[in-house]
């Protein structure tokens, strides 16, 4: 089955999953408390969650722990990137038109003023 | 943290007017934007256009959901064809006789991420050609 990072976090709980371990490590069933969610579907989350790669599992004596490897969500920025550098292209096309399109500048004074 | 939408913001050199009728009038949307057949500034207005790659072109479906006349406009943004779904919100505020333009983007990682042809023909090939045409003779850019 495919498994990645965007699928990760599609899920709002899964998103609140890694928030929750973004600052500590946790036992499964101190996560497991505090969602109001039945426990074999936390246990689905953290599956998904560990296959996606952002959590990995800890052994500390008799307790396991969850960490999170947010690490991996470096890929999302730079996915998040290429909308931006297109968001950035087309605004600088739109300052570009209405450079081209605008009246001529009738007003030296204020222009003057705002360039000090 | 990773649901925060994209935003880019741009002082223009324009009033807020002439701003928003660049945003809303087909006209002048096809001289910077796409090419659109028909857009009505209404909420439940529905437009589409194909934009991408010279070797692949990707039809964006699109409908409007919020309008403030003169001020805001949002609509959501797909790709037919493929899961996911967007918004995209364009928010104008007047600076004196200049216009603030901030544009968010929420739901992007909705889309299909794993698919090579999609994103790179959508976004690396296809968009950086119109970025990187547009971006000529600009270095603010990446300032934002």
């Amino acid at each position: 089955m495919r498994r990645d990072v965007f699928q990760a976090i599609a899920d709002p709980r899964r998103r609140a999953i890694l928030a929750l371990l973004a600052t500590r490590k946790l036992t499964l069933n101190r996560v497991a408390d505090k969602f109001e969610i039945s426990r074999p579907a936390i246990s689905r989350h953290m599956k998904i969650l560990a296959e996606c790669g952002l959590v990995s599992y800890e052994k500390q004596g008799r307790l396991r722990y969850c960490n999170a490897n947010l690490r991996r969500l470096n890929e999302v920025s730079r996915w998040v990137d290429q909308y931006r550098a297109f968001w950035q292209g087309k605004l600088d096309a739109l300052e570009e038109y209405l450079k081209s399109t605008g009246a001529p500048q009738k007003k030296p004074s204020t222009n003057r003023r705002r360039l000090k | 943290m990773t649901n925060e939408p994209l935003v880019v913001e741009r002082l223009l050199n324009a009033p807020i007017d002439r701003v928003w009728s660049a945003i809303t009038d087909k006209n002048q949307m096809k001289k910077w934007y796409f090419d659109i057949a028909e857009f009505k500034p209404e909420v439940g207005f529905e437009f589409r256009f194909t934009a991408g790659s010279e070797r692949k072109k990707y039809l964006h479906l699109c409908k409007i959901t919020e309008v403030v006349a003169g001020r805001k406009l949002t609509y959501s943004w797909r790709y037919d064809g493929y899961p996911g779904m967007s918004h995209v919100t364009f928010e104008l505020t007047p600076e004196g006789s200049q216009t603030r333009v901030r544009l968010t983007h929420t739901g992007i990682e909705s889309f299909p991420r794993d698919d090579r042809d999609f994103a790179r023909e959508s976004f690396t090939a296809g968009w950086t050609h119109i970025v990187g045409t547009a971006l000529k003779g600009h270095v603010e850019g990446a300032a934002v």
